[in-house]
């Protein structure tokens, strides 16, 4: 943090207002600014702007292939917000962001704390858990597609097995959407079980080795001890887990185009669809603009509590 | 990271040897850029193409560009290959409202009505075809009624590449399916489909009829399509709607495919490629396929036989889509390149006998009058395909990729997996169409 006060500001109290000499002014400037322009304009240039025209794009007719627009009011937001497929698609991506987040925050930390409690051979545990997270999302889907299929798939396979009847993996309407939640979690958990380890190793032992001392077992320790100090790294990765689940785009892109019967189509999807295939980039703007809005609710929301955690 | 440098005379002179060497090997591989843009002709005065044919269709497709640009009137072709789906078609768009696009382009003859009406596409100049010794009645009426916008032609068809059945000759012939020369016998009615499909599981031991179309966003919609032309009824769809459906008649459509595809007998919950996988592993004795998958079929080595999609309803027709070529609108087009486009268009035209070979109907009708297109087999047994050619009712939003496809594929799912009634998933299509109908046109 940067602890000047910002030219102008009161001064202290019993000091002679500061007589700033020109030197001195362009000496706190300095080069900073500088210094900023390799972020600041590719930020304004690819942000700050297309978020600035994205607005105003919601308010026309704009298309993908005609060049002239006009002004269409509030038109588009009127009719995304009497769209039966806005809804729909924005419950999905709510029902994947809570059906994904959970899983993925608590495995997590179940995999960290069977490592860090000192299994054998650390490093294989380390790298198998982390490992999906470095493939592409094109070679995760294709995995569990086969995985998925419903004749010669592992997963139909294995309940067979079991005596259990064949699932309809990505085809029933009410188990796609978990379906790709399995996926996601197998290829994504081991971001957060990074972040866990890394917590759950920086840790002070010596609370634990008090509480031992003390006669504590080891799930009183657990519970009372180690999971009450891992509760900030709790809150960032449930934070950070809940905006990744909410973009949700690419592997049901690939997996299931949202299928079937748009059970599994995120509100990014429809967005794809009705700006690119459909071309009609006003009111895909205006969809996008109510999705954002969301975002934000759910991120200040996320803010005051990671506030309230200080 | 270059540090501060180190003394500055030793640095200068470094500095001036690196820049030389820097400077020739930027200059040299210039002039190798220059050389190989020769060679595969990106030069201003190659023709652009785009295309969408990948993999073998795509090398095929090399086959006959290598073809019309030998000879002193050879094309300078620099061709695009662009990956074929839903993105094809926002790139096209792009291209063409940019009015810098490509000199030539492939389309999906079942998208015209979203580019031509916009102004996205230039006509052709028919005369000048003419000269190039291409006209009107090279092709079949089915398919060049679609070609036009108020009259205008704006796309020349390459193929006609329908939606139609592979069948093991061998499973066929002991499932008594098979007419005295040995192709697959008319069936007529959906009852004689019906029996079809239980008469191959019994010779396979497995399943009849395979039809992959889990999360596929096109099947469903071919198969519908083609049984729905079969009823005689019309499915249109006019601008600001409503859809206009014969309801019973879809629904009788639906029924017959949920009745066809039972789970027992052929299976209902395949997607696209176990459907093919289970067709090449022998576990049916049919497919329902597009023709473009004659070259993989045929590498597996079954006793492969082809038919245009059976008739079970009172009149043939086929459901089918076209590869045509069009000419995408450019603002201040040269004259002198679009004479050029005209006679590519031509000559890849008489070309069409290397492209029948991956499995596409040649639109060009005089290519399958040669002997050595009835020679080509199983291709010649579905070449009547054409004439009863079906595409999607034209509207801005129809056509192969687009989402009113994805649209109709999703309710019909739902019904062969057993999830909704056929009333229901008709009347869902309906809805669907009219509130595609309803949404303003983003390209007129």
């Amino acid at each position: 943090m940067t602890t000047t006060t910002p030219v102008g500001a009161p001064a202290p109290t019993g000091e002679r207002p500061p007589v700033v000499s020109p030197r001195r002014r362009t000496g706190r400037r300095g080069p900073g600014p500088l210094f900023v322009l390799p972020f600041a304009v590719p930020f304004v240039l690819f942000l700050v702007w297309p978020v600035l025209q994205g607005i105003w794009m919601s308010f026309t007719d704009s298309s993908l292939a005609l060049r002239d627009t006009s002004f269409v009011g509030l038109d588009n937001y009127a009719e995304a917000f009497g769209d039966p497929d806005v809804w729909s698609s924005l419950g999905n991506t709510v029902l994947f962001t809570a059906a994904s987040s959970v899983p993925l925050v608590l495995v997590a930390l179940a995999m960290a704390l069977l490592v860090h409690s000192g299994l054998a051979g650390q490093w294989v545990w380390r790298l198998s858990f982390f490992v999906p997270y470095l493939l592409p999302v094109t070679v995760v889907t294709l995995i569990w597609t086969w995985l998925y299929q419903p004749d010669v798939g592992l997963g139909n396979e294995l309940l067979g097995a079991l005596g259990l009847e064949p699932v309809g993996w990505l085809s029933d309407e009410s188990v796609a959407m978990w379906s790709v939640a399995a996926l996601t979690v197998w290829w994504t958990v081991g971001f957060n079980f990074l972040l866990y380890l890394a917590a759950l190793q920086s840790l002070p032992t010596v609370f634990d080795e008090a509480a031992a001392l003390d006669g504590a077992g080891a799930w009183r320790r657990l519970w009372s001890v180690t999971l009450p100090q891992l509760r900030r790294t709790t809150v960032l990765v449930a934070m950070l887990q809940i905006l990744a689940s909410l973009k949700v785009f690419d592997q049901i892109y690939i997996l299931t185009k949202g299928g079937p019967n748009g059970s599994t189509r995120p509100i990014l999807e429809y967005v794809y669809d009705v700006g690119f295939t459909g071309y009609r980039l006003g009111y895909a703007s205006a969809v996008s603009y109510v999705f954002f809005a969301l975002v934000i609710v759910v991120s200040l929301a996320q803010l005051r509590l990671f506030r309230q955690e200080d | 990271m270059p540090g501060p440098g180190p003394a500055p005379g030793i640095g200068r002179r470094r500095l001036l040897r690196y820049g030389a060497a820097g400077a020739s090997a930027l200059l040299a591989t210039g002039s190798l850029t220059g050389c190989s843009s020769r060679a595969s002709a990106s030069d201003a005065s190659a023709l652009n193409v785009w295309d969408l044919f990948q993999g073998g269709d795509g090398m095929l497709m090399d086959d006959m560009i290598r073809a019309v640009s030998k000879g002193s009137d050879g094309f300078d072709v620099d061709r695009t290959i662009l990956d074929w789906g839903p993105s094809y078609y926002t790139k096209l768009a792009m291209s063409a409202a940019g009015g810098r696009a490509s000199d030539v382009a492939v389309l999906h003859l079942s998208r015209l009505a979203g580019y031509a009406p916009g102004g996205l596409l230039d006509p052709f100049d028919l005369d000048l075809l003419a000269e190039f010794g291409v006209t009107e009645k090279h092709f079949t009426p089915a398919v060049w009624a679609r070609t036009k916008h108020e009259g205008v032609v704006y796309a020349i068809p390459l193929d006609v590449h329908p939606f139609i059945v592979f069948y093991d000759r061998d499973a066929a012939d002991r499932a008594g399916l098979l007419d005295t020369e040995g192709e697959l016998a008319p069936m007529g009615s959906p009852k004689a489909m019906l029996e079809a499909g239980k008469a191959l599981a019994e010779v396979t031991g497995k399943s009849g009829i395979l039809f992959g179309h889990v999360t596929d966003t096109a099947q469903n919609w071919r198969q519908f399509a083609a049984l729905y032309a079969q009823t005689g009824a019309a499915f249109t769809l006019p601008d600001g709607g409503p859809a206009e459906i014969d309801t019973d008649a879809a629904v009788q459509v639906v029924s017959f495919m949920q009745q066809l595809f039972d789970g027992r007998t052929n299976p209902n919950n395949l997607d696209y490629n176990s459907a093919l996988a289970g067709f090449l592993g022998g576990r049916g004795g049919m497919a329902m396929l597009g023709e473009w998958e004659l070259p993989t079929l045929r590498k597996s080595g079954i006793p492969l036989g082809a038919a245009p999609f059976p008739q079970v309803f009172g009149k043939p027709a086929v459901y089918t889509d076209s590869h045509s070529y069009v000419l995408p609108h450019q603002s201040s087009p040269d004259p002198a390149r679009r004479r050029q486009a005209h006679r590519y268009v031509a000559e890849i035209l008489k070309q069409s006998l290397t492209w029948a070979s991956a499995g596409h109907i040649p639109a060009y009708q005089p290519v399958l009058a040669e002997p050595a297109y009835a020679k080509l087999d199983p291709q010649s047994s579905y070449a009547d395909a054409g004439k009863v050619a079906v595409l999607d009712p034209p509207n801005w939003f129809a056509g192969a990729a687009s989402n009113f496809q994805n649209r109709m594929c999703q309710p019909l799912q739902s019904a062969l997996l057993g999830n909704t009634s056929a009333e229901k998933a008709v009347r869902q299509m309906v809805r669907e169409a009219n509130t595609l109908l309803r949404q303003p046109n983003p390209v007129a």
